[in-house]
């Protein structure tokens, strides 16, 4: 039986992290210098040492070939969004009984993807690359990139659900005394994201999903021309100023 | 919202349905049921069933598994992927993957469906890391291939000569060589001792150069086959053999025999047998040695030499008379025998003219006893030609009818009386005889031959019946046809009794299984009671426990409070 304290709740937060099998914090990066446009995204160990970050930022500017300009830039991006995470670091997170949706809305290339499933914070075990895997196999996807653009898609939005349930946490400590029962929280706290477990799951309901629903829940993929790519990136950009 | 039921049709009323669709699962996966849950799933899926979150239940887990299943075997001959099912199904992506994993990995969806993208992906990865590489790798020497022309074994002599069916020996040294009629293997050996015979003198073919030898050759001590003339010896051509096994043999005394000096040898080897000094007296020209060497060369003659030995009474009695082509001369009943007879018809066929080539039975038929009667006819008679088949046809009919007293009545060749037993040299005696009779010879001769029977018989049998030809046939298709239907008969009694015996110890095997499974139940059964027993007396240590707890906290005067939790940390510090 798996016991209960590993699992956040009301009486046992734990510690912030992602809430996946490895702690790994993704990281986005835009930057543009002289007309020049860098933008990637990735995941970080947050374990290891920051002077790994200066070293990361000089090779990937030598791989690429960018202006030696960047290296400063991508260093200090990098590092500002590992500090952000481990400012969070110390405090506890509570989780609670948590499925959350997630939703895929990204263009990797000339691939478009748009998605949305469920998601348990409370795994601990759970694991985005897989996800991503088996994604990508049963879709056919071809483009070694979609994967990782997939997985640091989840990982940023469980990342962001985690840093809300930390300043949920917080407040509900302080109101804590008295209450019954943790299923009420999530709702009244985190922003209604999370989805009613006990109207979803509880006895009198069906984990089947109705059919008519069954469109929204299903990925969409799209291959997309070379117009249409310029197109879009166009908008990106003129949305993006 | 409430969802509405599962629009998935439940599989009990499928089975209600007239026609249930028949899926393949593995046979490790014969524990699933639709109606339960086995303890594979509640250890491999087990955050469904210790209560650790409302989202995850045993109820959940039923209808996650069910659906998905019922969802694959809506198209069983495909693939049904993770993604496609996902979007159905409300809950953790991560656990549904779970779950979808577990009933793939058990064969319950995705078994036949073997085809996925994945092999080809792979592959196509596998072909692009091909490297090509020029030449042979490392620690690989190229080298030129052995010379196949070479004889590497030891050939037996009919290669050396050459011929189109001693050909295919070498090659597979296969121990029987096809069916090829003597010309073919000797031809070449019959041109040359034609030859020899005009020149008087034998030739020998040298093994590596096939050309001929002359006045000496190299015969190779293990192997006399092979043989290598002067010339090869001295370039070292010697194959796998070394220079020391060879010893050399002059050619130049080769002893000569003419067909007149066979014909005399066999002969006289048909009258004296094995005795050689009065067949080398017969053979003026030739040595004793010479002799023997010469029969053994010719084909048969070493089978001569063995049934010279018998024939030798009868020959003398007969002051060496010739026996007339068609003969029906044997020893004791039975197929095996036939070969023999027919060898002995071909060579007392061929004693007035050696020369001409018959057929040799090269393949040695393997009579065993275990295959039929029919099938070793058969089989004779596919390797023999017509009338020699005629000839053992006759002698078969004359053996068998001599086992039945009415049958030999009509077949009257032959002289009765023998219920007292066979004895070779009586056999011989009557076919003789008989044989002499059909052509209508002396009575005296039969009678003296036979002074021991009585003289009736020997009156009897000395008629010469004309039976009409029909009966004959008929009797001797009787006959023939009994025999056979014995042997089946026989065959059929023994393949009855094998029958019952396997199909009791299959019989005995379903017992024991089914011992077992009753001896194992029990066993279940005794655990489960003594299980039983030990739950009970855990629930009422644990009652007592509660009701000790009661007391003493009334008995300290704590009022009772509604609130649990805070009961609970009281209760906490109490114990």
């Amino acid at each position: 039986m798996k016991p209960l304290s590993t699992w956040g709740s009301s009486r046992n937060p734990v510690k912030f992290r992602i809430p996946t099998s490895d702690n790994l914090l993704p990281i986005r990066l835009d930057i543009e210098i002289d007309g020049q446009r860098f933008r990637d995204a990735f995941t970080w160990n947050p374990s290891d040492p920051d002077s790994e970050v200066v070293v990361f930022a000089k090779r990937t500017v030598k791989d690429l070939k960018l202006p030696p300009a960047f290296v400063t830039q991508i260093a200090q991006s990098i590092q500002s969004q590992l500090t952000e995470f481990r400012s969070y670091e110390g405090q506890d997170m509570y989780t609670g009984e948590r499925v959350v949706p997630i939703k895929l809305d990204l263009r990797v290339n000339h691939t478009l993807i748009k998605d949305q499933f469920l998601w348990d914070l409370n795994n601990f075990e759970s694991d985005p690359e897989e996800f991503a895997r088996t994604f990508c196999k049963d879709m056919g996807i071809e483009d070694p990139e979609v994967g990782p653009a997939i997985a640091i898609a989840i990982r940023e939005q469980l990342y962001e659900i985690a840093v809300q349930s930390v300043a949920s946490a917080k407040e509900s400590r302080m109101i804590k005394k008295g209450r019954k029962g943790f299923e009420h929280i999530p709702i009244s706290k985190a922003g209604g994201i999370a989805v009613d477990l006990v109207k979803s799951f509880g006895n009198k309901s069906s984990v089947i999903r109705k059919r008519k629903e069954w469109d929204v829940f299903e990925p969409i993929v799209d291959l997309l021309s070379n117009e249409e790519v310029d197109a879009l990136e166009a908008t990106e950009e003129r949305n993006a100023r | 919202m409430a969802m509405e039921a599962s629009n998935v049709k439940p599989p009990v009323s499928a089975i209600e349905e007239a026609h249930l669709d028949l899926y393949t699962i593995p046979s490790y996966s014969s524990w699933f049921q639709w109606g339960n849950i086995h303890e594979i799933e509640r250890i491999s899926l087990r955050e469904f069933f210790d209560g650790s979150s409302i989202t995850r239940t045993p109820r959940i887990y039923k209808e996650y598994r069910d659906f998905i299943i019922c969802k694959y075997r809506e198209e069983p001959s495909g693939r049904l992927t993770f993604t496609e099912l996902r979007k159905s199904l409300v809950g953790d992506v991560s656990t549904l993957h779970k779950v979808f994993t577990f009933l793939e990995k058990w064969g319950l969806i995705n078994f036949s469906g073997t085809v996925s993208a994945e092999p080809a992906e792979v592959q196509q990865r596998h072909k692009k890391e091909v490297r090509v590489e020029e030449g042979a790798p490392y620690g690989v020497r190229v080298v030129a291939a052995p010379n196949s022309l070479k004889p590497v074994a030891p050939l037996p002599r009919p290669v050396d000569v050459g011929g189109g069916g001693g050909g295919e020996l070498a090659e597979n040294g296969s121990k029987f060589p096809p069916l090829a009629s003597y010309s073919d293997i000797y031809g070449e050996l019959l041109q040359q001792q034609q030859q020899q015979g005009e020149e008087g003198k034998e030739l020998v073919l040298c093994g590596s150069c096939k050309q001929l030898c002359d006045s000496g050759h190299y015969e190779h001590t293990k192997d006399e086959f092979l043989l290598l003339c002067k010339k090869c010896f001295g370039n070292g051509d010697y194959g796998s053999k070394s220079a020391h096994d060879f010893k050399y043999v002059d050619d130049t005394n080769q002893v000569v025999w003419t067909e007149a000096e066979t014909l005399l040898l066999l002969e006289s080897v048909l009258k004296h047998g094995d005795d050689w000094e009065l067949v080398a007296q017969n053979v003026k020209t030739k040595s004793k040695l010479d002799c023997i060497s010469k029969l053994l060369q010719l084909p048969f003659g070493d089978l001569m030499l063995g049934s010279a030995l018998r024939k030798t009474k009868v020959w003398d009695r007969n002051a060496g008379q010739a026996v007339p082509a068609h003969s029906v001369q044997d020893t004791v009943t039975g197929d095996d025998q036939q070969h023999e007879h027919k060898n002995q018809g071909q060579q007392n066929a061929n004693v007035e003219d050696p020369g001409p080539p018959h057929k040799r039975l090269c393949t040695v038929p393997n009579l065993d006893a275990s295959s039929s009667l029919m099938k070793q006819v058969g089989r004779l008679s596919s390797v023999i030609g017509p009338p020699v088949t005629a000839c053992a046809a006759d002698a078969a009919v004359a053996e068998l009818c001599y086992e039945n007293r009415c049958s030999r009545e009509i077949f009257d060749d032959d002289n009765f009386g023998d219920e007292l037993g066979y004895s070779a040299r009586t056999d011989e005696e009557e076919r003789v005889l008989p044989v002499e009779n059909s052509e209508g010879e002396k009575g005296p001769t039969v009678s003296g031959a036979s002074e021991h029977r009585g003289n009736e018989l020997q009156e009897q049998t000395f008629q010469k019946n004309v039976v009409p030809l029909t009966l004959r046939m008929r009797a001797a298709t009787a006959t023939s046809l009994g025999a056979a239907a014995a042997h089946a008969k026989l065959l059929a009694a023994q393949e009855e009794r094998e029958i019952e015996h396997l199909l009791a110890s299959v019989i005995e095997t379903q017992l024991k299984k089914l011992q077992r499974k009753a001896k194992y139940l029990e066993n279940l059964e005794m655990i489960m009671e003594k299980q039983q027993d030990q739950f009970g007396e855990f629930e009422e240590d644990i009652v007592a426990e509660r009701m000790k707890v009661l007391q003493e906290i009334i008995s300290a005067g704590i009022p009772r409070w509604k609130d649990h939790t805070s009961m609970k940390s009281l209760t906490g510090n109490v114990l």
